[in-house]
């Protein structure tokens, strides 16, 4: 099997979440995790009246201030604003542009296309991307009882993405081609850029994937697309 | 036989010093029986002389009280007997250089290799590949310095060569550091650096005699309140950076530990703030990563082998703690300090008493000598000029309107000359811009407000520019100046003012500030030929135009302008005052408001034909507008936009106008004249304690009260006073009536003699009033 990339990589991509979940014990323990694996990336709908089409358009305006705002001047401004805009919260998916600008709180789903959009609209190309990060149980059960907590009260019946596990969970960010061929990986959510060093402990990374179209590099690592990439 | 290692510099507060890093790297490679550890401060407050690492302390009294050659004659002698001294404190380095000089067991970088760490340019380190942030020297001429801070839109620090950094976001704040800083680090040899906006990283390495022993690079990823270190990742430095350190190092012939302090800007740039010459306060954290600097330093000098591991890596990463330790009962705490000697409130404490930094200024006394010589090299690094503040020709016409002028003082006295020369002159560079780019046209509006006298309306409509009115009154004003209805744009947020008479109609065209203003002026007909909005960009703090900073704001919007459908067209208009957010973020919001024009046409499917841009610029800054550029960028971004309509504010008044004043009253010091009262105020000259720009002060010298021809020949034409202690006073009694502060006043300056305050014109003349006449 090719792994690509170097001895510290562990790619994955023959199989679907049951081979992954064998290559990462740790994910054994979650239930959810397949869905995980499986996941594609969320996407912001567009509705064909005038209501989206105007509040994209006052999204990328207000996108474009608030980058002009920016103290840094020359390579990739990220959008660090989004959470100074949005706390992040449960979302009901599926959501369309002219929904979601009203909203206060929103998941990460909708910070990670957000951030995309702004990318994009900078000339900078980005992408869909995934990872699981590590947590410990007492935090998972705080997320699972706001998530609960914001199901219950809310009126509308929608079905929520069980993007929490035990020790693990489900996250959505970005992937930025900032120069050809070189990968960074963007959390909105956070406002931070992941490092391609090992890292452990709190939120670090089990596994990533990118929907860049095609591979690129981070760090020693190949990053193959839609492939999920083990990082630890 | 045990040798000795004395470490000074040990207080661990919120700015901690590195002695006790180094006194624990060391201790975990040697023994007490290899190495007596002594830590040394100067201040009983000095926190770390009491933790258990210390095998022994010298505390020693405030640095102005310490005898150099004593203090020096003791350190010599334990450096003979074969101990060894580390300094953690950047002062004490160069104390060192100056009184004890080179020892091989004196474990710093000598005096020499100390200078040639000077901020800005950092020598020891300008081969080691990494840029400079733009400089200009603090005593540059103040149109200089404020040319540069608006330049980087008043994102700067203020520095001295080898102390200190503050940020500078307006022009009271620099004048204030300035002074702050120079008084402090008794040097004048202070310098503005724009800020940038990078990750900080520092490199920390040690050094013998030349020979790089290690380095290390530390990304920092916490940081306290003042920019201290409080969590960071730590690796070896490698590469090519790594050999260009060594080259740097071998070059200046370095010994003991060094930090460079540098920034990486998201597109990998690399940036050098500072060094330091010593360990940083984190060295024990680059310890614990594996790379024990302290310890192969000494391992290399003494040639004694590191019991411990030195080379061992627990952890990469490292965060801090507080911690509480028991005080040793050799040592003691400080007295409680007497309520009266609290501070009010400080950032981060609330009532402290003693600062620890108390034992600081002590040692400042006595490097006041090399900070006042070091040489830093600004004036090589300057990457910009200004022009003169004052052309020969205005300096010839405030001459001859001095010399002819004879009548009460304080007087305004306009420069019509330079004025016309000035309206003209911008005319003929608009008129070139519409040749060579036909699409938009540029047509400049003339900002009534500026500046409503007669002849300057009628040389603006002589120039062909439009009348821009924020009232029926200016209207009234640009009407009498022989302008026409369809000359005339209407804007601001009380453009109907006074509402006693029904508003003028037929003019040329009304931007709205607000939906409601909008909504209720649909009832008027022939308002204007065409209409659009005054926008509020998101970013910018302002209190004008249609804000669009929530969703259902800019849907209102989109809703007005389609109601425009008639009209077939609409415009905006942008207006921010550059002086105040420097021209690079008025670039950048700029750039924002195309954006906006470009979403505005598209959701309305109405083409967006007249684009309004200006505000408050000075004088220079319009002269450095390219309207070539800015016709292309709109073009390229809103080809339907065919009149661009540019506002250049107060740029076009400001410097046409001066205000002549006598002395009244000339206030002395052992130093010199250091306060001059004169009959103006800021009722003429009401922006002058606002210190949103720098008052030039012109003299004519030994002209008597009677008449202003006589001597004519000794007034000093275009330069402004320096820099200094003095400051010029008003006539009036308000506290805040002082018209220039930091200027020097020459000593055989006399009561009778004239000021000519220059930059008169503009808001100093329009907002300008009566006061204190009876």
């Amino acid at each position: 099997m090719d792994l690509g990339g170097d001895k510290n990589q562990e790619s994955v991509f023959e199989t679907r979440e049951t081979g992954l979940i064998q290559k990462l014990s740790w994910l054994k323990g979650e239930a959810q995790a397949p869905l995980w694996l499986d996941h594609c990336g969320s996407e912001i709908l567009q509705h064909d009246g005038k209501c989206c089409a105007q509040a994209k358009s006052w999204f990328l305006g207000w996108a474009r201030s608030m980058d002009s705002a920016s103290l840094v001047e020359s390579g990739v401004r990220a959008p660090v604003w989004l959470s100074q805009r949005f706390e992040w919260g449960p979302s009901r998916w599926p959501i369309a542009w002219c929904e979601l600008i009203e909203q206060k709180v929103i998941d990460c789903g909708v910070f990670a296309a957000l951030a995309r959009e702004t990318f994009l609209d900078q000339g900078v190309a980005a992408f869909p991307a995934q990872v699981v990060l590590r947590y410990g149980e007492r935090c998972t059960q705080h997320w699972n009882a706001y998530w609960k907590l914001d199901s219950s009260t809310n009126e509308e019946s929608h079905e929520l993405f069980p993007w929490i596990g035990t020790r693990h969970v489900y996250h959505e960010i970005c992937v930025v081609e900032a120069s050809p061929g070189e990968a960074r990986f963007y959390d909105s959510t956070w406002g931070n850029w992941y490092l391609p060093q090992p890292q452990s402990g709190f939120g670090s990374i089990l596994a990533i994937r990118s929907f860049a179209p095609h591979a690129l590099n981070w760090g020693n690592y190949r990053v193959r697309s839609g492939e999920w990439l083990v990082v630890s | 036989m045990q040798k000795t290692i004395f470490v000074s510099g040990m207080h661990s507060g919120q700015n901690p010093c590195s002695g006790l890093g180094i006194l624990r790297s060391l201790r975990e490679a040697y023994t007490i029986e290899q190495f007596k550890l002594v830590g040394v401060d100067h201040w009983q407050g000095s926190s770390g002389l009491h933790h258990a690492v210390c095998d022994d302390h010298w505390l020693l009294p405030s640095w102005n009280q310490i005898q150099d050659d004593l203090h020096a004659q003791r350190i010599q002698e334990r450096l003979e007997s074969g101990d060894y001294w580390i300094s953690a404190l950047d002062l004490e380095v160069r104390w060192l250089g100056e009184n004890v000089g080179t020892h091989p067991r004196l474990l710093a970088p000598s005096r020499e290799a100390v200078e040639q760490t000077a901020k800005p340019e950092v020598r020891a380190f300008r081969h080691i590949g990494y840029q400079i942030p733009e400089v200009i020297s603090a005593e540059a001429p103040e149109t200089e310095i404020h040319a540069f801070l608006r330049e980087h839109s008043w994102r700067c620090w203020i520095k001295s060569p080898f102390h200190d950094a503050a940020r500078v976001t307006n022009w009271a704040a620099f004048l204030s550091l300035r002074a702050g800083v120079s008084k402090q680090w008794k040097t004048r040899k202070l310098f503005v650096q724009r800020h940038i906006a990078g990750t900080e990283e520092t490199l920390t390495f040690s050094a013998d005699q030349g020979e790089l022993i290690e380095a290390v690079k530390l990304e920092k990823r916490q940081l306290t309140w003042e920019g201290k270190t409080w969590a960071g990742r730590v690796t070896q430095l490698q590469g090519e950076e790594r050999e260009r350190l060594a080259e740097c190092l071998k070059e200046v012939g370095w010994t003991g530990g060094g930090e460079l302090e540098v920034l990486r800007t998201p597109d990998q740039k690399t940036y050098i703030i500072e060094c330091n010459p010593r360990f940083p306060a984190w060295i024990y954290g680059a310890t614990l990563a594996g790379f024990n600097l302290p310890a192969l330093l000494i391992e290399k000098v003494s040639g004694q082998q590191a019991s411990g591991l030195i080379r061992h890596a627990r952890a990469q990463q490292f965060t801090r703690v507080v911690m509480e330790i028991p005080a040793h009962p050799a040592i003691g705490i400080p007295l409680p300090a007497e309520p009266n000697s609290f501070q009010w409130s400080s950032e981060g404490k609330v009532g402290k008493g003693s600062a620890p930094a108390l034992a600081l200024p002590q040692l400042r006394g006595q490097t006041d000598r090399e900070e006042e010589q070091s040489s830093n090299n600004i004036d090589s690094l300057e990457n910009r000029k200004s022009p003169p503040l004052w052309s020969d020709a205005e300096a010839s016409e405030v001459n001859r309107l001095v010399r002819s002028y004879q009548g009460p003082t304080p007087e305004r006295l306009i420069l019509r000359e330079n004025t016309r020369s000035r309206f003209f002159t911008l005319a003929a560079r608009v008129r070139e811009a519409n040749q060579s780019q036909s699409v938009p046209q540029v047509r400049i509006g003339y900002s009534i407000k500026t500046c409503p006298t007669r002849f300057h309306v009628q040389t603006a409509r002589e120039a062909g520019f439009y009348a821009e009115c924020i009232s029926q009154l200016e209207i009234q004003t640009a009407l009498q100046a022989g302008y026409h209805s369809s000359q005339v744009i209407l804007n601001g947020p009380g453009k109907f003012w006074p509402t006693t008479e029904p508003p003028r109609t037929g003019l040329a065209l009304v931007f709205f500030d607000s939906l409601e203003e909008f909504d209720r002026c649909q009832s008027i007909p022939h308002l204007s030929e065409r209409a659009g909005f005054r926008l509020r960009i998101p970013g910018l703090s302002s209190r004008f135009g249609v804000p669009i900073e929530e969703p259902s704001q800019f849907y209102g919007l989109v809703q007005r302008i389609e109601l425009l459908r008639a009209q077939g067209d609409f415009g905006i208009h942008f207006h921010m005052p550059s002086w105040a957010i420097g021209l690079r973020r008025w670039t950048q919001a700029f750039g924002s408001l195309l954006g906006w024009g470009q979403r505005l046409e598209s959701l309305t499917d109405l083409p967006l034909t007249r684009l309004d841009l200006g505000g408050g610029l000075f004088p220079h800054d319009l002269d450095r507008i390219h309207f070539q550029e800015i016709q292309r960028r709109v073009h390229a971004a809103l080809p339907r936009v065919q009149e661009l309509i540019f506002e250049p504010g107060r740029a076009l008044t400001q410097n046409g106008e001066v205000v002549l004043s006598r002395v009244l009253d000339v206030r002395r010091s052992a130093e010199g004249v250091h306060e001059a009262l004169v009959d103006a105020c800021i009722a003429e000259l009401p922006l002058a304690p606002a210190g949103g720009r720098p008052v030039y002060i012109y003299r004519v010298r030994r002209e008597r009260i009677e008449r202003f021809d006589a001597g004519a020949a000794a007034w000093s034409k275009g330069q402004a006073l320096e820099e200094g202690n003095g400051r010029i006073l008003g006539r009036i009694c308000m506290e805040d009536d002082i018209l220039a502060a930091h200027v020097k006043l020459p000593d055989d300056l006399e009561v009778g003699d004239a000021v000519v305050f220059g930059h008169a014109g503009g808001y100093q003349r329009s907002m300008s009033y009566g006061f204190g006449r009876g």
